[in-house]
């Protein structure tokens, strides 16, 4: 019955892995911007949600307000972070530095409008109920997974057959190629940005009503993210949610034979593994030298 | 006739001497650097602005007395709860800022910082961590809050006798502050009757709970203790209650936060502090209170107390040396407090051991409808 239920436990963790991993993929496979600050994307959208939603506003505006709040921070991350570090042929530790100093600030912001401790959607969505002998389920648990399974197939769709999603396609295999189409390379990296970023929307107010939220937790998530990215198959959407729902479940079930503070560490386990063995991921095209 | 000549040597001798002149007629006014190392940015800040508030209290206090020849000036460093930037920032204020007191918190912190503070002789007070190697650290170490050690020994027996538990389950942070937990749990509860039947350690940085709950729910506890701080350890109470534990929860004084008192999940905790009444007539105690309430528009808890009295303290040390003719620093300080022993501060009269722990009564509180009560 442990099984079960770590298995259960593992697999809301992956739900929200896989959406901010997927976010981040899409925006680097699409930009090969390392955006390292994704995280605050996670972070401002489950704050977003946590003030409509002590403000008594419908859910539904909440969750479009979060979404709007992490789309318009990638967009403004684009156009007045990365673009002028990008037009002056900023390398990617300027990019990487920027990103990480905008994270810094945008947390400090956070904890001075929203204070500085623990802070919670309560909901009885997140009460768990014995469903089986020692087995508690969540109705959040099917929330997760549910609106994990539909933004995916939605995305899928969206970059097969939307043509503006071909050409964020196209953006990732050759910017040129884009720009000889008459193509906007600049205007497909700022909706790569908004569509990476609107995927942590849902992921953090999982975590606001779940695991509650503070101004640091996008560092966590992000860290997460990159996991994955890497075990996807750097590049891979598919192979970043995945790994993403992977890592959440190796993660829970490591506790059926290793002490709960290896945990998280099995993420980092999984990792070097495939870092070792396998590392284009598990999605991603081995190139030879 | 002609006046008194200056010549260009003295002119420039005049020049060269001035930027060294200025300061020292401007010593007289320079105010006392007080350094404060906690955390002020990540998942544990809420703890850096609840510790800061009460040293600003003590502060505005001491320099509108007019204590001390010179006013004391609060030098805030980010310790962000972990050894390495506490030791820069301790660093920082030794060397730069001049700082002959220094208000610490966190226990891997302080252990961190006491070498430094040691070799400078700079007097470093600790309200907020409680690991029990905190006493004795250094000679310039001191306490002004009861250390774990306390808190499990005064909560255990409450637990046992008034709640009539039997088996504790601990999830512990795996730092000097969750061991020192362990190692005291491990010690106490056999001694009364109880049984520790699970310890789980997580590690600082985890956010996800509800596996580990698994993992405590399968041991069947009837209370379970949190060893952990700042936003890890509510979310732990709530991935506790969320995933179907409904038995006690309870804790050291960390839980003595507001963001554990307005947590729905908390309610029914049970956890230590020091034996506090901000209702007492005690006039120390009554101003603290009113003035806190006053300037932070919230009622004080015990870790305001702490530092406030951890900073008032410097206050009453350094115009005793003052008042003796002394220079004011780390070295005639502790002689002052050695001497003394037995001060005014929040809570009544608080007197210190030869190693510099102030010695308290405890509590048991319970958050009941987000306040939190004495019940034990």
């Amino acid at each position: 019955m442990l099984f079960l239920q770590l298995l259960l436990n593992g697999l809301q963790t992956g739900a929200i892995y896989a959406l901010t991993a997927a976010g981040f993929a899409l925006i680097f496979g699409a930009t090969k911007i390392f955006h390292v600050a994704h995280g605050i994307a996670f972070t401002i959208a489950g704050y977003v949600f946590l003030f409509a939603w002590r403000a008594d506003w419908p859910s539904w505006l909440g969750v479009l307000a979060s979404i709007a709040a992490a789309m318009l921070f990638g967009i403004v991350m684009e156009r007045l972070v990365y673009r002028p570090i990008q037009r002056h042929e900023g390398s990617f530790f300027t990019v990487f530095v920027a990103a990480f100093g905008v994270s810094i600030v945008v947390q400090n912001i956070i904890g001075m409008i929203a204070g500085r401790g623990f802070a919670t959607v309560d909901t009885p969505l997140s009460f768990s109920a014995e469903i089986l002998p020692e087995i508690f389920v969540a109705p959040m648990l099917w929330i997760a997974l549910a609106t994990a399974a539909v933004l995916f197939v939605a995305l899928t769709l969206f970059l097969t057959r939307h043509p503006a999603g071909v050409a964020l396609r196209a953006l990732a295999q050759n910017p040129d190629l884009i720009r000889t189409y008459g193509l906007s390379s600049n205007g497909l990296s700022v909706l790569a940005f908004a569509i990476g970023s609107a995927l942590a929307a849902p992921a953090a107010i999982v975590t606001a009503m779940t695991t509650g939220l503070n101004e640091a937790i996008g560092h966590h998530v992000m860290l997460i993210s990159i996991a994955a990215t890497i075990v996807g198959g750097i590049g891979s959407l598919r192979g970043a949610a995945l790994a993403g729902m992977m890592l959440g479940i190796a993660e829970s079930l490591a506790l059926t034979v290793v002490d709960t503070q290896w945990a998280e560490a099995v993420s980092f386990l999984v990792l070097f593994g495939f870092i070792i063995f396998r590392p284009a991921g598990i999605f991603g095209v081995t190139q030879t030298r | 006739m002609p006046g008194p000549m200056i010549g260009r040597r003295t002119a420039l001798a005049a020049s060269l001497a001035l930027p060294f002149i200025r300061p020292a007629f401007a010593q007289q006014a320079e105010p006392y650097v007080m350094g404060s190392l906690f955390p002020m940015s990540g998942p544990n800040a809420e703890f850096g602005e609840a510790f800061t508030r009460g040293a600003q209290v003590a502060i505005a206090h001491i320099n509108a007395d007019n204590m001390l020849r010179r006013p004391v000036r609060l030098q805030s460093e980010d310790s962000q709860a972990l050894p390495q930037p506490s030791v820069i920032g301790m660093n920082k204020l030794i060397n730069i800022d001049r700082a002959s007191w220094v208000l610490s918190s966190w226990t891997a912190t302080a252990k961190a910082i006491a070498p430094i503070g040691d070799r400078a002789k700079t007097i470093m007070v600790n309200g907020g961590g409680v690991g029990p190697d905190l006493s004795g650290l250094s000679p310039y170490f001191w306490n002004v809050i009861a250390l774990a050690h306390l808190e499990v020994r005064a909560i255990v027996p409450f637990l046992v006798n008034q709640r009539n538990v039997k088996r504790v389950a601990l999830i512990y942070v795996d730092d000097p502050l969750g061991d020192a937990i362990l190692g005291q749990l491990r010690e106490q509860l056999p001694l009364h009757g109880a049984t520790l039947v699970g310890s789980y350690s997580v590690p600082r940085a985890a956010q996800q709970f509800g596996s580990v709950v698994a993992r405590v729910r399968q041991s069947r506890p009837d209370a379970i203790y949190i060893a952990s701080f700042g936003a890890q350890q509510a979310q732990i109470v709530k991935g506790l209650r969320d995933n179907g534990v409904t038995q006690i929860i309870c804790s050291f004084s960390g839980f003595g936060l507001d963001g554990i008192r307005t947590l729905p999940e908390a309610e029914g905790a049970l956890f230590t502090t020091q034996k506090l009444d901000f209702a007492s007539s005690d006039p120390i105690t009554k101003r603290f209170a009113d003035d806190f309430q006053a300037r932070f528009g919230q009622a004080p808890v015990t870790y305001h107390a702490n530092y406030y009295n951890a900073a008032y303290l410097f206050g009453l040390l350094a115009r005793q040396v003052e008042q003796a003719g002394g220079e004011v620093n780390g070295e005639t300080m502790r002689a002052a407090m050695l001497a003394t022993r037995k001060f005014n501060l929040v809570g009544g009269e608080g007197e210190f051991d030869e190693l510099g722990n102030m010695l308290t009564q405890l509590q048991v509180n319970e958050i009941r409808g987000q306040r939190v009560i004495a019940v034990g």
